[in-house]
């Protein structure tokens, strides 16, 4: 498209002449970032203050011009690239660490800053931000966001989506909002991490710190099987030793890595792992002897502990080749992401392997064996077309692998365009509908970041849906038969947060079983009318635990109330039916998922308004937790989004707010 | 690598450019070489030009495209002059990307491919002139270039360039001479020349091979090396040797490849073609190391440029293995790496061994996006983006509170000093030559 040069003409009186850059080389420059994906935008603005971004969005709103921000473009799915031309929106420029409060935990920063120069700034003063994406040496706090990126820490520390604490943001229209997690509603803030920019653009963000740990040892061990090592996993979760890191790589990898980087590792065993253990020294002694204990128990070829600082890099300087060992043997490498539950991982890798053995394709196998992610690391010439073709055909197969594993389609580096048709594979019709209502609600004119994420034609590509059970399909029929003779819903669990006195509740008490405790990935699944007491004490009989409060009320009441904030992040999956009786399901026994918005978040905190929750799947641990904090009921706060999701999602509002809100 | 066609920059020139670029990895074509970019975004954060401006035209992996497009046709290099040439011109050739680069690309390499093809590569002939005094006329060269300097410090330069008269065809040379000269020389001493040459021994077991700087502009560094390398060897000097590398990174490709095959014929000519060849500087040395790439039509030539390039030794092999007593000082010193193309590789880990052993604590290691004097040595970049690069180089020798900064180039040490002069004069640069000197 061709932006009019009265546009031009005022952007560049808003954000000065040399920033709004048309040239030829530089549209080329910006055509691109790590994927495959190429296509020039019309123009390139330079955002060098944080007051323009509303101002130009607001002004491109109004002329209808898509845009596209980004900033390192570091991205490996083809989130950068603006596939539908426009304007890309430079936010590199953006880069100021605003404030660090060590008292209260937080670090306010512009979107531009650089992950790693934040944790420059934080380790004199003894703190650290906990996400550590590999390429955190040149991306940024927006891209982590937009990406819900996470690293090898990720297993005891949770990804980005678990550190933001606030974040202004700027809608495609220019509207600002800022989201704070203390706010009732919605999880705004889980909503919009991982969105790749396709629901507006951050503006400045406000970020966990944690204290960092003066203690840290690090372990090389090998196993005779990919299956060993993730077993060695399962058991220390199973103990309750949470490693700080758990890296981890195949044979082939080891000896490709071992062959550029020299770091010592024994080239005959299957299965890799480095570990790393924090806390006090005599807890590392502890967890040492049992780490060492489960792993004879499973064979293991070498147990090997980093005795020195130097020792404990070069154990690390080899995983952190793996890389740069790739990058020399041809032009590209394609970092491939998917994501299956811990359980399924040696099953997920065999099949990968197989794969790329099938179509003799070389490729290392890397993974953070921790979250069951893992990236097949493809090397190619991206100039030879056939060689190309075929590399983005394998890469199609292997995602589809991990969805038929019961995984995800990506963990920590988005959908972008290259994955956005295998999206279709991965969710059936209702729940990509809903992703498009998402988008629709925060940006009718599909302008930012347009063509990404959901599926362009998936109506009749799309997963099947599964069968609803006995008592979800009647309850879905209740919705179905409200809707048309117009009677609200008000869902109740047990009615002891929310305590309504409305006459059209909606019980989920009919769905009050516990679906599964699965103690290899650590999960339980339930339905949302389960007491949490009958839970807490169906957990403990199995011999593990969960952090929620054991009061009277339900587990859907304590996930949709807002009253138990922290559980959100403990949620991995959910099914909820929506106004149309229509049921979604997103994500499951995953400990990362990064393929489309979380769906989680939405629902969580939302106080029934958006639909009914049926069913979760969440987090559970070996030994006991401390309970989480429990807040009185808090009505919503009102903000543009949330009207805007509201009329999208509900118009009919089939689903009334409670007492004392309103959607304007 | 690709069994299909290989696109060239500028294929109607080819004896202007290198034909393949010796790179980590072996020799590779210029589109090969820049087609292993995988644009991960790696070398962003290092390259100071984008730490400055964050802006993909000026960052490594822009600069890359830049070059792929070219090769690939799908930019128009005549059409895109202006803007390619802020692109390339900005570039500091500083080789801090290829350090960071997984697959090692030479980034520094391809720009100057892309500047030959711009052809604002070549030295005005009254500069190319002037430069050729070197080695034909020193004394001539050392007059014209103290004049140079004393017109500078008048303000003769910035009064052309106010009235816009260094744009006219018959003046811009200037700008060029203004980017090669350094912005202060030590006192020269001919005597101590003089007494080095006359003091050649007849056979000799090592050739020295002075750089401009050595030779010109700062004689306590040829002191110092002479001092060090005479504890090991006989050595004989060749003064004024013309070692190519302005020619190389400035002028025409095909002026630094007679320089460097003169070179080459006078070591075969004069029967020292086994005998060890010590340079001071680490750009000459590192150009030198690569002299295989400039012959690659002429297959003997280069495999004799190859012989030549493996008897070449850096400064930092003349140090004593055995750790000497530890000096005392009371500032910290640090060491900087810059060097054109690339930072890393035996003699840069050399030298901070050797600044390790010698001041133990005191000595302060780079972090590795320390701002670094990327600057200076004989890729002088003085466009706008250049001011602030100083004072980042200086702002780092001062947060370290580093007391003497250790380069590994005369004329990187004279720039710093410099600029330390004018900001930070508590520190001074030095080359680690004259450690101990």
């Amino acid at each position: 498209m061709k932006i009019p040069s009265s546009v031009l003409a005022a952007l560049k009186k808003r954000v000065g002449v040399q920033n709004v850059l048309t040239d030829e080389v530089s549209l080329g420059l910006y055509a691109y970032d790590c994927s495959l994906s190429r296509t020039r935008p019309d123009a390139v603005i330079n955002l060098k203050r944080p007051q323009d971004i509303p101002a130009v969005l607001r002004l491109l709103h109004r002329h209808r011009i898509p845009f596209v921000p980004r900033a390192s473009a570091t991205n490996h799915a083809g989130s950068c690239s603006a596939l539908n031309g426009g304007v890309i929106l430079n936010l590199a420029g953006l880069n100021r660490i605003l404030q660090i409060n060590t008292q209260e935990g937080w670090a306010l920063a512009e979107p531009g800053v650089i992950t790693g120069q934040l944790q420059e700034r934080l380790a004199p003063l003894g703190f650290f931000y906990a996400p550590d994406p590999a390429s955190e040496r040149v991306c940024t706090l927006g891209g982590n966001l937009a990406q819900n990126a996470s690293g090898a820490r990720c297993m005891k520390y949770g990804g980005t989506i678990d550190h933001v604490l606030e974040a202004d943001w700027v809608l495609p229209d220019g509207t600002e909002i800022h989201f704070s997690r203390q706010d009732g509603g919605p999880d705004f803030i889980g909503l919009l991490t991982g969105s790749e920019g396709t629901l507006g653009v951050l503006k400045q963000v406000k970020v966990k710190i944690l204290p960092a740990a003066k203690h840290i040892k690090t372990f090389l061990v090998t196993f005779p099987s990919l299956a060993h090592s993730v077993q060695t996993v399962s058991d220390l979760a199973a103990r309750g030793i949470i490693p700080r890191c758990v890296e981890a790589m195949d044979q082939m990898t080891t000896r490709a890595v071992e062959e550029f980087a020299h770091a010592g590792y024994p080239l005959d065993a299957q299965g890799l792992l480095i570990l790393e253990l924090d806390g006090s020294p005599a807890q590392i002694e502890a967890d040492e002897k049992q780490l060492e204990e489960i792993c004879i128990k499973n064979q293991a070829l070498a147990f090997i502990p980093a005795k020195t600082e130097a020792e404990r890099q070069k154990l690390w300087f080899g995983r952190r080749a793996a890389y740069a060992a790739m990058a020399r043997l041809a032009p590209n490498v394609m970092v491939a992401d998917g994501t299956v539950p811990r359980s399924e991982l040696p099953r997920a890798l065999e099949k990968v392997r197989q794969i790329l053995d099938k179509h003799h394709i070389f490729a290392s196998l890397l993974f953070h064996a921790g979250d069951g992610n893992f990236h097949p690391q493809i090397v190619f010439d991206e100039r030879n077309k056939p060689e190309t073709v075929q590399v983005a055909r394998v890469v199609k197969e292997i995602l589809q692998v991990c969805v038929d594993c019961g995984g995800t389609l990506s963990g920590e580096h988005g959908v972008g365009v290259e994955k956005r048709a295998v999206m279709a594979y991965q969710y059936d019709k209702p729940t990509l509908d809903l992703m498009a209502r998402v988008k629709h609600a925060a940006d009718p004119a599909l302008l930012s970041n347009p063509l990404k994420l959901i599926p362009v034609h998936y109506a009749e590509q799309a997963r099947p849906a599964a069968e609803l059970s006995g008592p979800v399909q009647a309850l879905a029929e209740e919705i179905k038969r409200r809707r048309e003779i117009r009677v609200p819903c008000v869902p109740v669990g047990r009615n002891t947060r929310l305590q309504t006195t409305a006459r059209n509740t909606l019980s989920t008490q009919s769905l009050d079983r516990i679906l599964e405790i699965d103690k290899t990935n650590y999960t339980v699944t339930a339905e949302t009318g389960v007491r949490l007491e009958e839970l807490s004490r169906a957990l403990t009989e199995a011999g593990v635990f969960c952090s929620l409060p054991p009061g009277k009320g339900s587990l859907g009441g304590a996930f949709a109330s807002g009253c138990v904030p922290e559980f959100y992040a403990q949620v991995l999956g959910l099914h909820a039916l929506l106004p149309d009786g229509s049921c979604v399901r997103y994500g499951g026994k995953l400990m990362k998922n990064a393929a489309g918005y979380p769906l989680t978040r939405l629902f969580a905190g939302s106080q029934g308004t958006l639909g009914l929750v049926t069913q979760l799947t969440f987090k559970i641990f070996a030994s006991p937790v401390s309970v989480l904090a429990e807040r009185p009921f808090r009505p919503a706060g009102v903000n543009p989004l949330w009207q805007a999701l509201k009329k999208k999602l509900d118009p009919e509002d089939l689903f009334p707010a409670p007492e004392g809100v309103v959607y304007g | 690598m690709a069994d299909f066609f290989v696109p060239e920059i500028d294929p109607k020139n080819p004896q202007r450019h290198l034909r393949v670029l010796q790179t980590e990895f072996g020799f590779r074509s210029v589109y090969d070489s820049v087609s292993f970019c995988n644009r991960c975004g790696s070398c962003q954060q290092v390259c100071p030009t984008y730490a400055l401006t964050g802006e993909e035209p000026f960052s490594p992996r822009g600069r890359n495209q830049a070059v792929r497009l070219a090769a690939g046709g799908k930019l128009k290099i005549a059409a895109n002059r202006a803007r390619l040439e802020q692109v390339v011109n900005t570039c500091l050739l500083c080789g801090r990307c290829t350090q960071a680069c997984a697959g090692k690309i030479p980034t520094a390499q391809h720009m100057l491919e892309l500047r030959r093809a711009l052809r604002n590569t070549v030295l005005p002939g009254l500069l190319q002139k002037l430069l050729g005094w070197r080695s034909r006329r020193p004394g001539l060269f050392r007059v014209v270039v103290r004049t140079g300097l004393c017109l500078r410090r008048m303000g003769l330069l910035r009064l052309l360039r106010g009235c816009g008269l260094t744009r006219l065809a018959a003046l811009r040379w200037l700008e060029h001479a203004d980017d090669i000269l350094p912005r202060r020389i030590n006192s020269s001493d001919k005597t101590f020349w003089r007494q080095a040459l006359k003091e050649s021994p007849k056979e000799p077991s090592l050739i020295y091979l002075p750089s401009l700087e050595a030779a010109f502009f700062m004689p306590s560094l040829a002191a110092g090396v002479l001092k060090k390398a005479q504890q090991k060897y006989q050595v004989q000097v060749w003064e004024q040797v013309s070692s190519g590398l302005f020619e190389y990174v400035y002028g025409d490709l095909r002026q630094s490849r007679r320089l460097v095959r003169r070179l080459i014929r006078r070591c075969a000519r004069t029967g020292t073609g086994s005998l060890p060849l010590l340079t001071d500087s680490i750009d000459v040395y590192l150009f030198w190391r690569r002299a295989p790439q400039l012959f690659d039509r002429w297959p003997q030539l280069a495999r004799q440029a190859q012989a030549w390039a493996d008897r070449l030794v850096f400064v930092t092999e003349l140090f004593p293995k055995t750790p000497p007593a530890a000096t005392a000082v009371a500032a910290p010193v640090r060491l900087d790496p810059a060097a054109l193309f690339e930072r890393e590789g035996k003699p840069f880990d050399q030298a901070r061994q050797i600044l390790k052993t010698h001041f133990k604590k005191n000595f302060v290691e780079c972090f590795y996006r320390d701002a670094d004097t990327p600057a200076f040595g004989y890729a002088f970049v003085r466009g706008n983006l250049s001011e602030q690069i100083f004072l980042n180089t200086v702002r780092t020798v001062a947060r370290t509170q580093t007391g003497t900064v250790f380069t590994l180039s005369g004329l990187s040490a004279l720039e710093l000093n410099e600029q330390l002069r004018r900001f930070y004069p508590q520190a001074q640069a030095d080359h680690l030559a004259c450690l101990d000197g």
